[in-house]
């Protein structure tokens, strides 16, 4: 083996070399061992034919690019995940289905200059994809309970407010706040409440479509997002949240727990002129929750409703 | 070839220089039509001697409203060496996802991954594009380039300026500038290279080379 080959095989990326009718040349020892396939199994089928999701505008656009200009092709992982569909090392593959992956393409010339063969680079970049993702994910998560925060609860707000203006569309929000939450911390300290937390929105979020965003609005305080919701609808939902965390027991060092939540609804009306406009007029909803005894559901949007939710209860 | 006037390209040096971009520029625009289908007419280029450092300014002024713009640059290396800088208008890489991005991904992903493919969509077009025209220049002038990867400088944040340490002052450098229109979606900006300093006697020799084949 000369030495250049050596370093092929060796080295710890991918490397494949492809014809101008992109069939194999050659297939290094990297890429026998993430895909399973010897070069010899490889050598002289078409790419396309081993890699049959390769065969997509994308791919075959950046090929031609190659061969034609001489162009580099730069697949980053942000925007295609991988080229080949490996596994992802061992202790990332609860993160990720496939190995992410940045890749290169390039030509390669002959004495003369013409192109005669492309090369393919591939990178292993799962782990800094993990990174990054959870980077992503401290940045809009709550650390305590794992849902939303603040900042990415008044991102999306605004966000779901003009796509509702946009398409003239329902949107709702229900604020909510957990009742004499001091006196769970007074009484049982904060590793309970802490619990608590956890388990009031765990409970929340599992009254929730997936469509709709729950975030943690300040220390017991929680906000639903719920795009596509009238306010009937947000009673509903409001109501059965109240209804769950009402028989929930949390269990603290052998002792039961039980809290219970007062709830504000809003819903998006025409004369609003900003998603603050909607998220005040459900937070004083849940200030008239509170006033008039908590454990309750209140919305100020209409009265006859808001009577009807209450004494519902 | 003598230079006057103390300069490291001649006059006529840079009608040569802009005969043969014509060409590529041409040649490429051609070809990307028919490789890849991507329509887009490149004006005939305009050449500038500039001082590196002083380009900054010069882009500030050709395109008015550095605010809005969005911009990808790209290193290529060989014995023609630079950096090329395609500005597009900050919008584009949304426009361009329609046209590039088959089944990658949806709107309907959120803000961010919107922000992401379209940056990651305008890496795409500007790695094409810049890849058409400096490969056919280099071609033109007898070298094989390699590329590094194409970064995008400028997002569509309105409060980005143009960084001035993005040019190193010691590449006094021939800026080539062409306006570039895809005439399917109806986006244009201006490419411009510019080429380091030490590519500078290179060009010259090749410059007399490709007269050569004339004379």
């Amino acid at each position: 083996m000369n030495e250049l080959r050596q370093i092929f095989e060796t080295v710890n990326i991918g490397l494949v070399i492809l014809d101008s009718e992109l069939k194999v040349r050659s297939w290094n020892r990297w890429m026998t061992l993430q895909s399973g396939a010897t070069e010899e199994s490889v050598v002289g089928s078409p790419i396309l034919s081993i890699c049959p999701h390769l065969n997509n505008p994308v791919f075959l656009r950046n090929c031609k690019a190659v061969r034609a200009f001489g162009n580099f092709a730069f697949f980053s992982q942000k925007l295609h995940g991988y080229l080949f569909p490996f596994p992802p090392p061992r202790s990332l593959r609860s993160r990720f289905e496939f190995m992410q992956q940045s890749c290169t393409m390039g030509p390669i010339r002959n004495d003369e200059g013409v192109i005669e063969s492309i090369f393919l680079i591939v990178q292993d970049v799962t782990e800094l994809a993990v990174y990054e993702k959870k980077l992503v994910e401290m940045n809009m998560k709550d650390g305590l309970t794992g849902i939303y925060n603040r900042r990415y609860l008044d991102k999306r707000l605004e966000d779901e407010y003009k796509r509702a203006r946009r398409y003239s569309r329902d949107f709702s929000l229900i604020v909510c706040d957990i009742d004499f939450f001091k006196k769970v911390n007074d009484t049982y300290g904060h590793q309970c409440g802490d619990l608590i937390l956890k388990n009031v929105s765990a409970k929340i979020a599992s009254a929730l479509r997936k469509t709709d965003c729950l975030g943690r609005y300040g220390g017991e305080e929680f906000c639903c997002i719920l795009p596509e919701t009238g306010l009937e609808q947000a009673l509903l939902v409001a109501e059965r949240i109240r209804e769950m965390i009402q028989s929930m027991e949390s269990l603290y060092e052998e002792q039961t727990v039980k809290v219970t939540i007062s709830l504000g609804v809003a819903r998006l009306d025409e004369v609003m002129t900003s998603e603050k406009e909607l998220f005040s007029r459900a937070d004083e909803a849940l200030y008239e929750a509170k006033r008039t005894g908590r454990n309750r559901v209140v919305t100020l949007d209409c009265p006859a409703v808001q009577i009807q939710a209450v004494s519902n209860l | 070839m003598t230079i006057d006037d103390g300069k490291i390209i001649t006059d006529e040096e840079i009608d040569i220089l802009q005969e043969i971009m014509n060409i590529a520029f041409g040649t490429a625009a051609a070809e990307l039509a028919e490789v890849i289908n991507i329509f887009v007419e490149l004006s005939v280029p305009y050449i500038r001697l500039i001082p590196a450092d002083e380009l900054p300014e010069y882009i500030r002024q050709e395109i008015h409203d550095v605010s809005m713009i969005s911009m990808v640059e790209q290193n290529f290396w060989g014995k023609f060496k630079g950096s090329a800088f395609l500005i597009f208008p900050a919008d584009a890489g949304r426009v361009f996802i329609s046209l590039f991005e088959e089944g990658v991904a949806s709107e309907d992903e959120g803000a961010d991954s919107m922000d992401i493919l379209a940056k990651e969509t305008l890496i795409e077009v500007g790695n094409i594009l810049i890849g058409a025209c400096v490969g056919k220049v280099s071609e033109l002038l007898g070298d094989n380039v390699t590329y590094s990867p194409p970064s995008v400088v400028l997002g569509n944040h309105p409060n980005d300026e143009i960084p001035q340490g993005l040019f190193d002052p010691a590449n006094s450098a021939i800026v080539l500038r062409t306006v570039f229109c895809f005439q399917e979606r109806d986006v244009s900006g201006f490419l411009f290279l510019v080429t380091s300093h030490e590519s500078v006697q290179w060009i010259r020799e090749s410059l007399a080379t490709f007269m050569a084949q004339y004379e």
